[in-house]
């Protein structure tokens, strides 16, 4: 595939299926029909004189058993903004003191597959990208999406967090799945997508050589029958599909020069989105981080502006 | 009295020595076997087991270049985190045509996480309060480790091999004399101790965290962790080399590294970072296609 001059003028190859919200509201009323037996234990090592941190598990779809850091302000008054944090593909899940400092009562889950969350199931990295992906019923993501819808619920669970004050943040893959959740769970309020993976499945394996995307491109080429199934499978995955469900305010940072999760997609991504109330900001010159050693104040102001810690 | 963590310890040489003669006692017993998933037209892909100290089994994903070599070699050294990528994440897939590729999974990463499996956070605090002790003593004799198996590749040319990572490819580029050229990128193992006072950010918050617990070992740890430094191995860093430096007056920035460049015996260049993936990244792999004579470098699409 040629790289466009312009990014901005890419048509996604993405078709949004039609039974789209039917697939994902069953999966939703499968996810809320498990019990979701949270366990909460304050973790003194990671906690400071600013900031507790608790480690905390809960149980998603499949019956799996997910892993996440909450962390708070150790001395606060009245109920607090609530912030869900989302992973990236290959990083760790972040301790998310940062927020916590701010006045967010913050939530980093793990989905399945991730550190502390891959006793039950661990396809491994690579391979998670690709484990089950020529079934929509059984693609990893299925249960990966509800393990970070799941982090609303436990952060309604809280006491401490106002319910009418939820956010949802992340880069990468987590600027990927901000998306998701902000599309599946109408209670998040506010959202901020950064560099977002998981839009433009398809469109990607030809923008890019690089990996994660290039695991599908390995699969492919192992087995080139199964191309429409994998094409099937992801549309109903894919966040350019999902973003039209997205009403809440957001905004969206891309990196023009990004050889992991190519602008193009992010355009898409972002024309797709439904909310009113939505900002892109695309930055020349700039890669995977898509300016991050900026943008970063301009989510810390947008996330302040709607959740008011 | 603490003393500062970048105090070179009396017996660093000796400590490092002694790393490197157990490493010689154990025989590498390499396990290759190709990856299908992962092989190309361009490139074959192999899983790889080998014997660390401890003993240990690691496991190393190495491509090799369909072709007629010896083809320069590229070794990613494992940065902190669990998963350790084919080739990182960001780069070009295409590099494997050009390069014979090894990626080392160091012991507690994914597929080197039996039966020890690192937390992130947890590893770098594993064990700090004994040097002999420490997790980053067998990690650093898996990079060796590492090098070792590399080399002995008949497909690599022995005058073009790359180390490229964080501090383990600092270290491994000093205690292995067979690294040609080096790409460091510091992030912890540099006035480590000092530079976690100024920070809430992992994985130096690990060290606060651990203190706060354990004021009373702060003089263990900080002994730990001068076996680490960087300032301690430049000068045993005869490759050519590039230092990927924060930006300004960062403590990585090119002033604060200047110590460690400055004791680097190879042949060295400073960049400074721009604050963009695609900036730092592309200056990397085109100073690296020119340093290892390769007339293309391998950008990925949205770089050219």
């Amino acid at each position: 595939m040629t790289i466009l001059s312009n990014p901005a003028e890419f048509v996604s190859s993405v078709k949004r299926p039609a039974d789209i919200d039917a697939f994902w509201e069953d999966v939703l009323a499968q996810t809320a029909r498990i019990p979701l037996q949270i366990d909460v234990s304050h973790d003194p090592l990671r906690s400071s004189p600013q900031v507790d941190v608790y480690q905390v598990h809960y149980t998603s779809l499949d019956h799996v058993r997910i892993a996440g850091w909450y962390a708070r302000p150790a001395n606060h008054a009245g109920q607090l903004p609530g912030l869900l944090v989302v992973p990236g593909y290959s990083m760790e899940p972040l301790i998310p003191k940062n927020w916590a400092a701010r006045g967010y009562a913050a939530f980093s889950v793990a989905p399945r597959g991730k550190l502390r969350s891959n006793g039950q199931f661990n396809p491994g990295y690579p391979g998670l990208l690709t484990h089950g992906i020529v079934d929509r019923n059984t693609y990893t993501y299925r249960g990966f999406y509800m393990d970070s819808c799941r982090g609303v619920d436990f952060l309604l669970s809280r006491d401490e967090v106002d319910a009418d004050r939820l956010g949802v943040t992340g880069h990468s893959q987590g600027g990927g799945l901000s998306v998701v959740v902000a599309a599946l769970r109408p209670e998040i309020k506010v959202a901020t997508s950064g560099a977002p993976f998981l839009c433009g499945f398809m469109d990607a394996i030809d923008l890019t050589d690089g990996y994660p995307y290039q695991e599908i491109a390995d699969y492919l080429r192992l087995h080139p029958d199964s191309r429409q199934q994998v094409t099937d499978t992801v549309a109903y995955f894919d966040g350019i599909s999902l973003a039209p469900r997205v009403t809440c305010p957001i905004i969206v940072n891309i990196g023009l020069q990004d050889s992991t999760c190519p602008p193009e997609t992010g355009y898409a991504l972002f024309r797709a989105i439904g909310s009113e109330d939505k900002q892109l900001h695309d930055y020349d010159g700039y890669g995977h981080d898509a300016n991050n050693a900026v943008h970063t104040g301009i989510i810390e102001a947008f996330l302040a502006q709607h959740l008011e810690p | 009295m603490s003393t500062p963590s970048d105090t070179k310890p009396l017996d660093f040489d000796a400590y490092w020595q002694d790393t490197l003669s157990q490493l010689a006692r154990l025989p590498a017993a390499p396990e290759v076997e190709e990856i299908p998933l992962r092989s190309t037209d361009f490139a074959t892909a192999y899983g790889v087991q080998l014997t660390s100290i401890g003993p240990y089994r690691i496991f190393g994903y190495l491509s090799i270049p369909t072709g007629e070599g010896p083809f320069p070699a590229r070794y990613f050294l494992p940065r902190y985190g669990s998963v350790a990528d084919l080739v990182p994440q960001g780069t070009s897939n295409g590099q494997r045509q050009r390069y014979v590729t090894f990626a080392i999974c160091a012991r507690g990463q994914r597929r080197s996480d039996r039966p020890y499996s690192a937390g992130f956070p947890g590893q770098l605090t594993d064990g700090i309060d004994d040097p002999s002790g420490y997790i980053y003593r067998g990690i650093v004799a898996d990079c060796c480790r590492g090098l070792e198996f590399l080399v002995s590749r008949p497909e690599v040319n022995p005058q073009r091999v790359a180390a490229i990572g964080t501090d383990m490819a600092l270290v491994t580029a000093a205690l292995c004399p067979r690294v040609t050229h080096l790409v460091y990128t510091p992030v912890i193992f540099f006035q480590a101790l000092e530079r976690a006072a100024a920070t809430q950010a992992y994985p130096l918050e690990e060290l606060n965290d651990y203190l706060r617990q354990r004021p009373e070992q702060r003089d263990q740890v900080s002994q730990t962790l001068a076996y680490y430094d960087a300032s301690h191995f430049a000068p045993m860093v005869g490759a050519r080399t590039l230092l990927m430096a924060e930006a300004g007056s960062s403590p990585l920035g090119p002033a604060a590294m200047e110590p460690v460049t400055r004791s680097i015996r190879g042949s060295t260049d400073v960049h400074e970072s721009e604050n963009s993936g695609y900036r730092d990244g592309a200056y990397s792999e085109l100073w690296l296609s020119r340093e290892l004579g390769v007339p293309e470098a391998s950008l990925p699409p949205h770089w050219r």
